[in-house]
């Protein structure tokens, strides 16, 4: 018997099966990888294993006993802690606060905190997890953030420890530092379950590895004896060839900026950028999420105020133009956020693909709409895309990740504009859905148009990027062509350092 | 099989938004009703009332004079709130509106119908230019909607009171207001001996216009996707200020034409404060929230608060059920309302 069994379980949302008789067995100590594409039920699984969700069939079996979980508290209670992708913590208290929170050691009413800081101190050697227990959560940056997750579940004597994405928002030199925590969290008996969808890293870290699609088990691999090729097929359910891009004669400068700078609450997030973008180019922007890149993007694109410097449009200054003014000179731009920014949840699809072009023929005439254009016009985009959507007029809210990207994406290419700025173009989408879009990507550059790609994801930037800029505190620190780059430089430099 | 399963599914997706308002009357209509049990009423007798003093004989002709400003009033909310503006200034654009439209009708040298025309046009520029000052405010300086256009109420009330007070007041008469606006510059009955004039047409067309706008222009469009998100409207290219400052106009442009229509149609003077006093602006932000700033929704749900309104006055005078019953259902409609997006989420 193992030693965590999550036996036949099965969840459904109105109607969906987003776990159709899942069985998952977890040896003690083992790093066990859960993978699948978005929507193949893994969160729903780990939200089970959490006390988040209850199991409509199935249960739990740990060290023997059946588990019954009926919320997160019972599951830290049985020694199962969870660190989620989006961190749950008091930005405003310190680290010790933080890690002993409701277990607070208590001298009469008042928290003992000469102890607490004593104690999280022995924490963090034992596991050899450095922190300094005084620091304000605020000014830490994001992988210290992530170790003071995982103290505080080691603090609630988590024995089973489930990471989700846990390497998004981490530099290479972070991940390294987090995959060597994890192997030596799993050799002194704790064990792992990382929830992924990166292959690299579970190659490099996991001992198994449980793939799911369309909320069943399709494959248990053994690490040691499988290949990445091997296990996209087990998520996809067919081989994906990945895409890269073959280098192109660059035409001329059709986006350039000069010593931009943005600020904000007295801060240059944005410091003395320079950048020009050629037709035929896709220019990549490396660095971790927070470094200015989305000033920098909203400021080339009219969403901010420029505080310095300018902005050129095919030889057009455009610095202080709105966006529609932007768009009109020939500016595309697929957002970051897809649900906030990029699209509509309430509105239908045929509504948010309509968005940019809703003015001109043939969607408007004279100022009225076309509703029977807008629809087919809806229509062929969905299928040029392979949208699953059940209609037209389905709400986009309701579409998962990778089918409302696509949405987006495909609105933005629909503009055939030259110049397009992709921001984190991939985020969050499952393998078919970024092959598609990297494909997608490369079309634009080999019909001649200019692409500036912001991504978090240094494979995604190596994979399609001509030229490399890596932006690091709101400036850019350094710029390689992509034969030169790899992703040791490229790390260095995105956590702040430099040749020696 | 297909053109059924296609009309069916049609029909729920028209249907389905509007569940949860019909839901949310019903219950309002109930709460009324325990009301009236336990202050010892018979709950058929006063909805029987309500009814009939709202749509039998002459009433409903009371009804529809009164829906005539209140779909107004409601219009003037809806368009902004389409876009998630409020537009919380209606009242002083009403005011300035119809102040502007006695001045005009009273002392512009033209023959009677040109000056008709004239007053109602200068209603509908005023309240517009008044509007637009709260949106430049905006857009200009930062100071929020919401906050100007309420604030600016009360210099508009208070200008027109000063105007009829001291240099346009009528001596003959014991109230603040100008005098009396000659019959050829009036609008006239639409229907011989009720209280429903010409100003019924203007604001149908008024509708109208707004309606199919709202539903086939590219601008109708924007507004509507502004609303659903504002984030997503500005990143697609739509021109906020401007939209902002287009919205404001055409609000207070109707806000002002009601303003008009009430003194040129029904009271013939401009009285300090009688064209607030009936606070229509108010009843018209309800409308419009009920429907969230849907133009036909609001419509009629402003027809519904017209008969509530009537019908509440003629309950008062028939069965001395005070008419204050009609103004809690409509609150706990409104209320009812506001519930609902928690409980259809959960659900």
């Amino acid at each position: 018997m193992a030693y965590l069994e999550m036996i036949d379980i099965v969840k459904r949302y109105s109607g969906v099966l987003a776990n159709d008789h899942v069985d998952l067995a977890v040896e003690r100590g083992e790093i066990h990888a859960v993978m699948g594409e978005n929507g193949a039920g893994k969160s729903t699984l780990m939200s089970i294993l959490y006390g988040l969700q209850s199991p409509d069939q199935g249960y739990l079996r740990f060290k023997g006993s059946t588990l019954l979980l009926q919320s997160p508290l019972d599951a830290i209670a049985h020694g199962i802690g969870m660190v989620r992708q989006a961190f749950r913590l008091f930005e405003s208290l310190s680290v010790w606060e933080n890690i002993v929170y409701r277990r607070e050691p208590r001298r009469g009413i008042f928290v003992d905190g000469a102890r607490a800081r004593a104690q999280v101190q022995e924490l963090a050697r034992r596991h050899g997890l450095p922190i300094d227990p005084m620091a304000r959560v605020a000014h830490l940056p994001v992988g210290v953030r992530q170790r003071l997750e995982i103290l505080k579940a080691l603090y609630r004597e988590a024995q089973v420890l489930i990471l989700d994405e846990p390497t998004a928002v981490l530099t290479p030199a972070e991940v390294a530092t987090l995959f060597t925590v994890m192997k030596s969290l799993a050799a002194s008996g704790c064990t792992i379950l990382l929830v992924t969808h990166k292959l690299n890293e579970v190659m490099a870290v996991s001992d198994r590895i449980t793939v799911l699609r369309n909320g069943r088990v399709a494959e248990r691999l053994v690490t040691a004896e499988t290949n990445p090729n091997a296990i996209v097929r087990a998520m996809t359910g067919h081989p994906v060839t990945l895409q890269t891009s073959k280098p192109r004669e660059p035409g001329t400068v059709k986006l350039e900026a000069r010593g931009l700078t943005v600020e904000q609450h007295g801060r240059r997030v944005v410091d003395d950028v320079s950048l020009t973008v050629r037709g035929g180019e896709i220019v990549g922007i490396a660095g971790v999420a927070g470094n200015g890149q989305s000033e920098l993007i909203e400021a080339l694109m009219g969403l901010t105020v420029v505080a310095q410097g300018s902005v050129y449009l095919q030889g057009r200054n455009v610095t202080h133009d709105s966006v529609a003014a932007h768009r009109a000179s020939g500016l595309s731009y697929i957002a970051e956020d897809r649900a906030r920014t990029a699209s509509a949840a309430a509105a239908s699809a045929t509504d948010n693909l309509a968005m940019g072009f809703h003015c001109q023929p043939p969607l408007a005439h004279r100022g009225l709409l076309q509703q029977k254009a807008m629809r087919k016009w809806a229509r062929g985009l969905i299928e040029q895309f392979d949208i699953k959507i059940a209609s037209v007029d389905t709400a986009v809210g309701t579409l998962s990740g990778g089918n409302l990207q696509k949405i987006v994406t495909a609105r933005e290419l629909a503009h055939n504009a030259p110049v397009l700025i992709a921001e984190q173009p991939t985020r969050g989408v499952d393998v078919g859905a970024i092959s598609f879009i990297h494909g997608e990507l490369l079309r634009e550059r080999e019909r001649g148009h200019a692409i500036l790609l912001v991504s978090a994801e240094l494979s995604e930037i190596l994979a399609l990027a001509d030229r490399i800029l890596v932006m690091y505190e709101g400036r850019i620190v350094a710029e390689f062509a992509r034969a030169d780059a790899d992703e040791a430089t490229l790390g260095l430099y995105m956590a702040g350092g430099t040749r020696s | 099989m297909r053109i059924a399963a296609g009309v069916r599914s049609h029909l729920s997706r028209r249907v389905a938004p509007l569940l949860p308002i019909v839901g949310a009357v019903a219950v309002g209509f109930g709460v009324c009703g325990l009301i009236a049990l336990w202050v010892g009423l018979s709950p058929s007798l006063m909805f029987r009332q309500l009814l009939q003093g709202a749509v039998e004989g002459p009433q409903l002709f009371e009804t529809v004079a009164r829906a005539v400003p209140l779909v107004g009033m409601t219009l003037a909310a809806a368009i902004p709130l389409r876009a998630g503006i409020v537009n919380l200034g209606a009242d002083g654009q009403l005011a300035l509106g119809g102040c502007a439209a006695a001045i005009v009708a009273l002392y512009f040298p033209a023959p009677d119908l040109v000056r008709l025309g004239m007053a109602l046009a200068a209603a509908m520029v005023v309240g517009a230019c008044y509007a637009a000052l709260a949106a430049a405010g905006e857009i200009l300086a930062g100071v929020p909607l919401l906050l100007s256009t309420w604030l600016l109420t009360y210099p508009a009330k208070g200008l027109c009171g000063y105007l009829v007070r001291t240099p346009l007041r009528d001596p003959s008469t014991a109230w603040p207001s100008t005098a009396r606006i000659a019959v050829g510059a009036r609008l006239g009955h639409l229907i011989p001996g009720t209280p429903v004039n010409q100003g019924f047409l203007l604001i149908a067309l008024v509708a109208i216009a707004v309606i199919f706008l709202d539903r086939h222009s590219s601008m109708g469009f924007e507004l509507r996707l502004r609303g659903l998100n504002e984030r997503f409207a500005r990143y697609g290219g739509v021109a906020l200020n401007r939209q902002t400052l287009g919205v404001m106009i055409a609000s207070g442009a109707i806000a002002g034409l009601v303003g008009a229509i009430m003194v040129l149609g029904s009271q013939f003077r401009y009285t300090d404060g009688a064209l607030t006093a009936p606070q229509y602006s108010w009843s018209g932000t309800l409308a419009a929230l009920l429907a969230g700033g849907e133009p036909v929704g609001s419509v009629i749900a402003a027809v519904l608060f017209a008969a509530l309104q009537t019908g509440g006055f003629a309950m008062e005078r028939s069965v001395e059920i005070p008419r204050v019953l009609t103004m809690v259902l409509q609150s706990v409609i409104i209320l009812f309302l506001a519930m609902r997006g928690a409980i259809w989420k959960r659900a």
